[in-house]
């Protein structure tokens, strides 16, 4: 057995830590690069959205690579993203692939259990006893890796603006996530998590800089991967902007766990009920959290919001037509990005430019 | 020519588009010495040398130059090339240019070769824009290709858009639609002016519709970018949100003329300018596919007079350099 998950921001570094601690044999898939798109947009139906595509080639990737087993979190319909592992499965036999299929149910339901215990029957033959006795381990230093990674990325995000060499914090961070990746046990995590954290904040820094904040909302995908968004929160920071987001790992499985009394998921309730000003209904995937955070981060002050979809996004295309309101409501720019297949880079960083200067017009102009 | 060589303060602003390079010298006071509009022909180097050694044929060799900036979607690729002092976005670069033209303006209307831009701007500052992202339907180089399908000139295809006696339906929405549409027409016997004039009709509600979508459009509207020498768009325009239009002199040459003035304020103590003698010069650009990662990135090496001067393209920036 050698299980494979995709690419999708840290993702990589928590899952594989389950696994490596736990001694099962894994198989992460290569960095999201030009091929995995290429073999994503190959083997799929064109009106499909980016993120399915890069999640695909990922697959792809990792099984021709000789991964036999996919773990993929699965979440349920309006959105075509929960339908994922069921169409990308069809895909994949019908490559001649073979694999098997473990789905992380979005939510803890007595359907979910049952179709999970189904698909682990086959599985739970080929772990051994070691295996399972230290899974509980693994999925303790994962969910640490998880919070670690996130932790660093947060302070990335406020140290970018304020760095003195362009791309130094991107550099620094990259060097202190992969310290986190090579930590093996809960204590050398914690140290590696200090160390990096110091990596961080030895980056050169301005501090009289007073950066303008924004918040990235979207589609959850595109907010949460750089290779999916080109990078936007990374541009964003270069140009001087303080970025924030309500889109993390832990939001999302504690918001499934229901454990409502976190601050993230009890942050999402929050952001849900603004939305209702404009929406009476729930719309399904982030559509309702995009408009709702946008209403809440031009309340708290921000300078802008940038919202990120997938071309095509149904979810995010209906978002989109109700953030021009919110925008001109509540006197907040919001820039939404579109994000497609194309190499539609330098486009992006022309928009971003362009909105980062109409703040500096607007904050000059009091 | 001697003129102007011993008066300080002359400023270049280079905007390079996806059809068309754009060419501007301003001296100290704004006023335009020069300026020119080429077609790239897919070949941006050897345009915007060209552009240099007409510049230098218009102001003389030794012009002096203060300060360059670039613009315009080849605004790096053209920075490595000339030395420049400032590379601007080209939604600001725009904006400046109408502001300085038109302080009273609310709402430009920016449609060029790929790009097609609406710019909000209140009391002299820009509040809001958008840009077409994945769909270049409605922009320059649609049209250019639909007047070379109907083998007339472009200049031509705004003319007989205005002698359209009853435009006809086309759909705008995406350009591959507007096509088999426009054949179709053409096919059950519609004249070639009702063709255009429908067309140009659908492009600009396709461009209301969707890059300005939700914005509130206010005059003074401004229309500029190589598709306002339309006058079948412009009409067209005119008349969907029925006021006039405000086109500026040098409509196609904005986003330069913006650039210049942008590098103009800046004021670069010693300009990194490299002379109009790069004209005279062989520049090439040589690629090559990075096999160090996944990620195979297409790194792209600049090189003038066979030396390599910049290299771009490599996402882990191994070899991004630039020699001033």
């Amino acid at each position: 057995m050698k299980v494979t998950f995709p690419h999708l921001g840290t993702m990589h570094i928590f899952c594989k830590a389950i696994a490596e601690a736990s001694g099962i044999p894994y198989i992460v898939p290569p960095e999201t690069s030009r091929k995995t798109l290429t073999l994503g947009v190959q083997h799929s139906n064109e009106c499909i959205c980016l993120p399915f595509k890069i999640i695909l080639g990922n697959f792809i990737e990792a099984l021709r690579m000789g991964a036999d087993t996919i773990v993929m979190v699965g979440s349920g319909p309006p959105c075509r993203l929960g339908l994922y592992d069921l169409v990308q499965k069809v895909i994949l036999e019908d490559m001649g692939l073979h694999y098997r299929w473990l789905t992380i149910p979005p939510r803890l339901t007595w359907q979910a259990l049952w179709k999970n215990y189904e698909e682990t029957k086959e599985l739970k033959k080929e772990l051994s006893w070691k295996n399972i006795l230290l899974f509980p381990y693994g999925l303790r230093l994962g969910w640490k890796k998880m919070m670690a990674c996130e932790t660093l990325e947060k302070l990335a995000m406020r140290i970018r603006p304020r760095e003195i060499q362009k791309g130094e914090t991107q550099r620094r961070l990259k060097k202190a996530l992969s310290m986190v990746d090579e930590a093996k046990t809960l204590r050398t995590l914690d140290q590696a998590l200090e160390r990096g954290k110091r990596l961080l904040q030895g980056t050169e820094q301005d501090v009289s800089r007073v950066p303008f904040k924004i918040a990235m909302v979207g589609e959850l995908y595109t907010v949460m991967d750089p290779h999916i968004n080109r990078g936007v929160e990374q541009k964003l920071g270069e140009l001087g902007a303080e970025v924030t987001r309500s889109s993390w790992f832990s939001t999302h499985i504690l918001r499934s766990l229901r454990r409502n009394k976190a601050d993230q998921a009890s942050e999402r309730v929050r952001f849900f009920e603004a939305s209702r000003a404009y929406l009476g209904y729930d719309v399904g995937a982030e559509c309702n959290v995009s408009i709702g955070e946008a209403i809440v981060r031009a309340q708290e002050g921000f300078d802008g919001v940038v919202h990120l979809m997938p071309f095509a996004c149904m979810p995010e295309t209906t978002a989109s037509g109700i953030l021009t309101r919110v925008g001109k409501d509540w006197n907040i720019p919001i820039l939404t990005l579109i994000l497609d297949e194309q190499e539609i880079e330098g486009r992006i960083q022309t928009l971003l430019e362009a909105f980062v200067e109409m703040l500096q017009w607007k904050r000059k102009a009091g | 020519m001697s003129r102007y060589k011993n008066i300080m303060g002359n400023f270049l602003g280079i905007d390079v588009g996806s059809i068309t390079t754009k060419m501007v010298v301003i001296d100290e006071s704004h006023k335009l010495l020069a300026g020119l509009y080429l077609r790239n022909n897919g070949r941006p180097l050897e345009t915007i040398q060209q552009g240099l050694a007409i510049l230098a044929s218009r102001l003389g060799d030794d012009q002096a130059i203060d300060g360059v900036a670039t613009t315009g979607s080849a605004r790096h690729l053209a920075a490595y090339l000339v030395g420049a002092d400032l590379i601007k976005n080209e939604i600001t670069a725009h904006s400046v240019a109408v502001i300085d033209l038109f302080p009273k303006t609310k709402t430009i209307f920016e449609i060029g070769g790929q790009d097609s831009k609406v710019i909000l701007l209140r009391e002299g500052v820009v509040v809001d824009f958008a840009m077409n992202t994945v769909c270049a339907a409605g922009t320059g180089s649609f049209l250019d290709q639909q007047a070379a399908r109907l083998g007339i000139s472009i200049e031509e295809f705004g003319r007989l858009a205005l002698e359209a006696k009853h435009p006809v339906r086309v759909a705008g929405r995406c350009t591959v639609f507007a096509e088999t549409d426009m054949i179709h027409k053409q096919q059950i016997g519609h004249s070639v002016e009702d063709i255009i004039g429908g067309l140009c009709d659908s492009l600009v509600k396709n461009y209301l519709n969707n890059v300005c979508r939700g914005k509130e459009l206010l005059p003074p509207y401004v229309f500029q970018g190589g598709v306002a020498a339309n006058q079948g768009i412009r009409k067209a325009l005119e008349r969907e949100l029925e006021t006039p239009m405000l086109i500026p002199e040098h409509f196609g040459l904005m986003g330069a003329l913006g650039a210049a003035k942008l590098v103009k304020r800046a004021k670069p103590g010693r300009s990194r300018f490299k002379g109009f003698g790069l004209s005279k010069r062989s520049c090439t650009t040589r690629g090559f596919e990075c096999n160090e990662c996944g990620n195979q990135c297409e790194v792209v090496e600049l090189l003038v007079d066979e030396q390599v001067v910049a290299c771009w393209g490599d996402l882990c920036e191994r070899y991004r350099r630039s020699y001033p």
